[in-house]
């Protein structure tokens, strides 16, 4: 059974390899170019006042991270409402619909503070597997909350007095939650350097964060 | 009439009274004299706990639950502000108050206590810094500040009676003090990390 399993083991390893080689071509150039805009980003004064600058920089910070409670916080009483967990007896779309405006100007507000981070610390932030997670795990809750939204515009009412919202929707309102808990943790961890280019020896790991030059390298 | 006025507004007096303390606690420098002796207590949250412990061999736990934390913080911040906007008659004006103010009570009491616990596990990885940091302080003075007027003045006040028997300035006081509140211990709390 061991062998079967080593068997396996080095299976996937090789295919990956492969796969990495091969993507060497594609990947490997969306990753140089967008070096090479992260490194002309990042070489443009306003760029580096923004990062130098102890107020600018820890402004632009704070508002992000603390917009989190408007535009997170809304959205959460909206899952929650969906799972019943809050405002029993409020109709769940009145809570969906009026929480809508507040949270999307917290998220313009996030959107915009994300910008100017990124902006001002572009290389390190195109070379971050966790800012790279990040990114994917946003566009999965946009997809999610444009599917959520569907949803419940195309559901008949009668579950709107209910407790809980109907099945579909309560999957859509966990799935949101947990898309949205993982975004967090992920900005949380980019200040980190686990997984930073230097540091790292592991292929896998350096394509995934594109390590251009250490992968050249290899 | 003493004992009616107590009777009737016990949660308000039993805040000013703490008030008032703290306040003499200050005047006669009290806090300045028990300052010094709660250093070895963070010192010993930081290299003899196991949450310090924890903390300080772990950076990802620690980052972990510094991610629980703001979370957490995002939990507070949807409840109080659609609680406060409510009031403030900005937001779901055509709900009752009273199902708004009762209905998201209990997942703000929810979020507090993740927040308190994650905030403790952060603070003792940290411990011997946070010692000295006066942002740190009005952090805790306002998250005291803020459950006490979260559970002595404000729910009770709301619990009460119908909203509609409150003066309409008394109900705007305080959800602009709340939300005053929160967002100073959310705002110290990101100054934590600056300093």
């Amino acid at each position: 059974m061991d062998y079967v399993r080593k068997d396996v083991y080095s299976s996937v390893k090789i295919i990956f390899r492969i796969f990495i080689l091969r993507s060497k071509g594609s990947i490997g150039v969306i990753n140089e170019l967008l070096l090479q805009v992260a490194q002309y980003l990042e070489a443009q004064e306003y760029s580096q006042m923004l990062v130098s600058g102890y107020y600018s920089w820890n402004w632009l910070e704070a508002t992000h991270v603390l917009t989190l409670m408007i535009s997170i916080g809304s959205l959460f009483i909206i899952d929650f409402r969906m799972l019943g967990w809050v405002l029993p007896d409020v109709s769940a779309t009145a809570i969906a619909d009026r929480l809508h405006k507040p949270m999307i100007i917290g998220f313009a507000i996030m959107f915009i503070t994300g910008i100017l981070l990124v902006y001002a610390k572009p290389v390190e932030n195109v070379q971050s597997l966790w800012f790279r997670i990040k990114m994917i795990l946003l566009v999965l809750a946009f997809i999610n909350a444009w599917v959520f939204n569907s949803r419940m515009r195309e559901a008949d009412g009668t579950w709107d007095s209910a407790l809980v919202a109907p099945k579909p929707l309560r999957t859509g309102a966990i799935i949101s939650l947990c898309l949205w808990c993982g975004v967090v943790a992920m900005g949380r961890f980019i200040p980190y350097d686990w997984v930073d280019c230097p540091k790292v020896s592991n292929t896998a790991l350096l394509w995934a964060s594109g390590c251009v030059e250490q992968l050249n390298a290899l | 009439m003493l004992s009616n006025f107590l009777s009737n507004y016990r949660s308000v007096t039993s805040l000013a009274f703490i008030v008032l303390a703290a306040v003499l606690v200050e005047f006669f420098e009290v806090r300045a004299s028990i300052y010094p002796s709660l250093l070895p207590f963070f010192e010993w949250l930081k290299y003899s706990s196991w949450i310090g412990y924890l903390g300080i061999t772990y950076g990802s736990v620690y980052a972990t639950v510094q991610a629980g934390h703001l979370i957490a913080m995002a939990i507070i911040g949807g409840t109080v502000l659609v609680t406060d906007l409510r009031l403030l008659g900005v937001l779901l004006k055509d709900i009752p108050s009273e199902s708004i103010t009762k209905g998201t009570h209990q997942c703000f009491k929810y979020g507090l206590s993740v927040a308190i616990a994650t905030g403790i596990f952060c603070a003792a990885g940290v411990a011997d810094k946070v010692y000295y940091m006066p942002v740190f302080w009005i952090k805790m003075l306002a998250l005291l500040a803020g459950s006490g007027f979260m559970f002595f003045i404000k729910q009770p006040l709301l619990n009460s009676r119908p909203h509609s028997e409150i003066g309409p300035w008394t109900l705007r006081l305080l959800a602009v003090a709340s939300i005053f509140i929160w967002f100073t211990v959310a705002a110290t709390g990101r100054w934590i990390g600056f300093s």
